[in-house]
């Protein structure tokens, strides 16, 4: 278990990376710290590491307190972004170097390297320098490295960016499977919210050195706590309109909702996801709560077209199954589904709608 | 491939230009391409006769070299041998040249050992710890080096070594040399350094390596070319130099090749050509060799890093 307690590191000039943070991190836990670059994630990581001191906090990791330990003490293993893989070493010695570190003997820790080596599927590469590698092939000798090291905590820093698209689903699927099998409390950084909610069994997602939002993907796909978060998350980003609640009615970009639950009259921030939308190309007659525009872009996504509406002043997106994209210009009327837009008042979560 | 567009582009635009102008006088087509032709000809003439002229200028002094130890009466022109090989029998007959070459390559290799292993440790740190005022440390110490040169503080530099009491002796001579070799060469190994991903390192620490351990696993084996090429520097250099040994060493018994050089003369202070250009010989193969050998091995090599 980690846990970090008022973990704050201000860098020469300044820049507050982390500030004043709270964490715990359960034993074998898949975890994410998700953000916008800039946001003190990678700064945070390397904090578990000790790759960085931190100005005031402490860091806990199974109960012991390692914020004054030097990064070889901490019993972790990072995977780097760029997988630091010594290219004057073979694959054999780069797995081995851990061991080396330890003191063992040459014959065992060739074995051991040979062991993980096979685990991962590199059996054949053993003898190669890591400039013979591919991206895939570098980025399972650096994992392998980490392994057999035997940490109690693995720190992966944006481990999927290096690679390209492709190889970046099926790594990212031959990751969750072997940090499952391995049982190894893990702490990633990204700033892909996809990566994060494939991969992570909770997710932290902060912004400016402060940690938003702590939860499930689950959680943090459909109540997020604030309108950072829920811009944040999800492939096509939330609309975010400005309403107001009235005499028990929600006014939105000229369309009138019921309003849930006992309300305050009031500005209020309304967000629905381009998915929970349906989209009309017909006026529905007799009904006020939907919004009615006009189609300015459609982007196709596959299986999927994601149309945008240019409702007077707001742009409204929304998520239309294949064939049945609308032509551009035509007018055309967005139906939310109800319970499932939210409504933010103060940068809070009030309720769903 | 860039530079050639720019030059095909003007190719294709010149025969368009000259159309235009061929439409209205109507010369013979081939006339204008011609002289261009007989141009072109007479300028690559032109810089091939400059370029061997200028190579004559270089390599005769080195004909010179190659030719001079094997005739049995040199002068100070190049020309064909009367071939012998009696220049190096009576320069071996000479008591201090098999002494001076032992002594050169003492003093070369222990400034080599001393600036190699004293470079590496400054430019690691100047790389990686972060200490104000760095770059103008580095670029003055660069300045005062190559500005005040040995022969400048020939006169510190001997009151100095005469208060060590490191006159006449080789460790005197090593230090001094080396002192000078210094600041070059920890500003070319830092560039080295930073030319090396910090995360290399932070991965080792990770795993507990110590900073000596890093050092030795990690940092010196990927910057062995550069240090490769500071030894051979400073061997060259250190093999060279002719001002600090023979103001340092009282004794012909411990002076370097380049002072027992300038002994090679007779009575009447004729110079010994025979000598002179035998012992040049001798003595700059090592480092002939030592190039050839050094850049053979480290001269293009790469390891190949991961696409940043």
């Amino acid at each position: 278990m980690i846990s970090l307690s008022g973990l704050t590191k201000e860098f020469p000039g300044g820049v507050r990376a982390v500030d004043s943070l709270d964490l715990e991190i359960g034993d074998g836990e898949f975890f994410a710290l998700l953000g916008p670059s800039g946001c003190g994630k990678t700064t945070l990581l390397r904090s578990i590491a000790g790759l960085e001191t931190p100005t005031s906090g402490k860091i806990r990791i199974s109960g012991n307190d390692v914020t004054a330990l030097p990064p070889g003490r901490r019993n972790v293993a990072m995977v780097f972004q760029d997988y630091a893989l010594f290219p004057h070493m073979d694959v054999t010695s780069n797995i081995a170097y851990p061991l080396r570190i330890k003191k063992v003997s040459r014959s065992r820790r060739e074995a051991r390297a040979a062991e993980t080596a096979s685990r991962l599927s590199l059996s054949e590469l053993l003898a190669r320098r890591p400039g013979q590698l591919s991206g895939g092939q570098q980025q399972r000798v650096a994992l392998a490295r980490a392994i057999a090291s035997h940490p109690q905590v693995f720190l992966f820093d944006e481990p999927l960016s290096n690679l390209d698209a492709r190889l970046r689903l099926e790594a990212r699927t031959f990751l969750k499977r072997l940090q499952r099998e391995l049982a190894v409390t893990t702490v990633f950084v990204t700033h892909d919210q996809g990566e994060a909610l494939a991969l992570a069994d909770r997710i932290a997602v902060m912004n400016a050195g402060r940690i938003m939002q702590v939860g499930t993907p689950s959680e943090v796909f459909h109540r997020p706590i604030g309108t950072f978060v829920a811009g944040f998350i999800g492939s096509t980003p939330m609309n975010l309109l400005p309403a107001s609640a009235e005499g028990g009615r929600l006014h939105v970009a000229g369309a009138v909702l019921p309003l849930p639950g006992d309300i305050a009259d009031g500005p209020l921030v309304y967000g629905l996801r381009p998915e929970y939308a349906d989209l009309s190309q017909s006026a529905p007659t007799g009904r006020r709560d939907v919004f009615s525009g006009k189609v300015a872009v459609v982007e196709n996504l596959g299986a999927a077209h994601l149309v945008t509406l240019d409702s007077g002043d707001l742009l409204i997106q929304v998520v239309v199954p294949e064939g049945d994209e609308p032509a551009v210009g035509a007018p055309a009327w967005a139906v939310p589904r109800t319970g499932r837009a939210l409504l933010y008042r103060d940068d809070r979560l009030l309720t769903v709608a | 491939m860039t530079r050639g567009e720019p030059e095909e582009s003007a190719e294709t635009r010149r025969p368009k230009r000259d159309e235009g102008r061929h439409r209205r006088v109507e010369p013979p087509a081939g006339r204008a391409g011609g002289t261009a032709m007989t141009r072109h000809v007479l300028g690559t003439i032109g810089r091939a006769t400059f370029l061997a002229v200028v190579l004559g200028f270089f390599s005769l002094p080195l004909l010179w070299l190659a030719s001079a130890p094997f005739d049995a009466h040199p002068s100070i022109t190049t020309s064909l041998p009367e071939f012998t090989f009696g220049n190096f029998r009576s320069l071996l007959d000479n008591p201090y040249v098999v002494s001076s070459l032992r002594n050169s390559l003492l003093q070369a290799a222990g400034s080599a050992v001393l600036v190699v292993v004293l470079a590496a440790l400054a430019a690691y740190a100047l790389s990686r710890v972060r200490v104000p005022g760095r770059d103008a440390l580095l670029y003055v110490l660069l300045l005062l080096s190559s500005v005040v040169t040995g022969t400048a503080a020939m006169v510190p530099l001997f009151e100095l070594a005469t208060r060590l009491n490191l006159i006449d002796t080789h460790l005197g001579v090593v230090l001094t040399l080396s002192g000078g070799l210094l600041p070059a060469a920890i500003f070319i190994l830092k560039d080295f350094m930073d030319g090396t991903p910090t995360s290399y390192e932070e991965s080792a620490r990770v795993f507990g390596a110590s900073p000596l351990q890093i050092l030795r696993h990690i940092v010196i084996p990927l910057v062995r070319p550069g240090l490769a090429t500071i030894a051979v520097w400073a061997v060259a250099n250190v093999w060279g130099s002719f001002l600090q040994p023979f103001i340092l060493l009282r004794d012909p018994d411990k002076a370097p090749g380049a002072v027992i050089l300038y002994t090679l003369y007779t009575e009447g202070g004729a110079p010994r050509l025979d000598l002179i250009s035998t012992f040049s010989l001798l003595y700059s193969l090592p480092v002939v060799v030592m190039y050839v050998f050094v850049s053979r091995r480290y001269g293009f090599r790469f390891h190949g890093g991961i696409k940043r």
